[in-house]
């Protein structure tokens, strides 16, 4: 039995900024931030009232996984707006979205009523859209 | 569960224990930023986060203890000061307690993993990952 899940990944265009707009405009904390042996960066960060479930935030890079030209692919679908982190919850999505747009964070999608709750929808610094939710 | 005026309390006592975990915490001060008493600061925080405030405390210690004990060549002694700890002893005894093996061996077995000085061995973070992006 799968009892919850720990990590989930997050591709961005550069661990550097993205780890300023997670921690920083989101308000998020970090979890790890380790130099791993073959240049690889293991960052994760979540949501300061709840550390179960962590965002890995990586960059497509060529190495095993991706040719040099998939690498690029992938970066240019990021910028698109072709993935998502998912679903982030809040008690107040209307507070919530005022205080990410009063720090600058770009929204596609202004609190609204849907069946399930509130929700707003806004974009990373690397072009990932994120879903606001207050159930 | 607490309510939001209060969870919004407790979240500001855990920040202020998440931004200086490395300085010598109270139960006090912790509470003190929380504008609430201690006794029911612990309470809240222990509904709210499932851990004690002194939990968490030692949980961001020992975390930020193991990254320093890889990726840098400070002493332990050293260590156990970055992360907050007057008495090296004390701070044995909990990092063996949380992790099963005393700092200087923690450290020489991760090491011992590591093909590069002074960097994660990809055996400590998930292997999906390190198969995923180091090929390993």
């Amino acid at each position: 039995m799968i009892t919850s899940i720990a990590h989930a990944t997050i591709y961005v265009l550069n661990q550097d900024e993205a780890l300023d707009f997670y921690k920083n405009k989101l308000g998020f904390e970090i979890g790890d931030d380790m130099k791993v042996e073959g240049g690889f960066r293991w960052l994760t960060v979540y949501p300061k009232s709840n550390s179960q479930l962590q965002l890995v935030l990586a960059e497509p890079k060529e190495g095993p996984m991706f040719n040099k030209e998939a690498a690029e692919k992938i970066r240019s679908l990021i910028a698109e707006g072709a993935f998502g982190a998912g679903v982030f919850e809040t008690e107040n999505c209307q507070q919530t979205y005022e205080e990410l747009v009063a720090k600058g964070v770009e929204f596609i999608q202004p609190p609204t009523e849907q069946l399930y709750g509130v929700e707003a929808m806004g974009l990373d610094n690397s072009g990932n859209w994120f879903s606001l939710v207050q159930r | 569960m607490a309510t939001n005026n209060k969870l919004k309390k407790v979240k500001a006592g855990r920040d202020h224990i998440a931004d200086n975990f490395y300085n010598a915490l109270s139960l006090s001060d912790m509470a003190q930023h929380a504008h609430i008493s201690p006794y029911h600061f612990l309470r809240v925080f222990k509904d709210t986060y499932g851990e004690t405030p002194n939990e968490f405390l030692i949980r961001l210690r020992v975390a930020h203890a193991k990254k320093l004990l890889i990726t840098e060549n400070h002493s332990v002694s050293e260590v156990c000061e970055h992360v907050g700890y007057s008495s090296l002893g004390s701070f044995s005894s909990l990092f063996l307690k949380q992790t099963g093996m005393a700092p200087t061996l923690y450290r020489r077995k991760l090491w011992a993993l590591s093909a590069e000085p002074f960097c994660f061995p990809a055996q400590a973070i998930p292997a999906c990952y390190a198969r995923h992006f180091l090929g390993k």
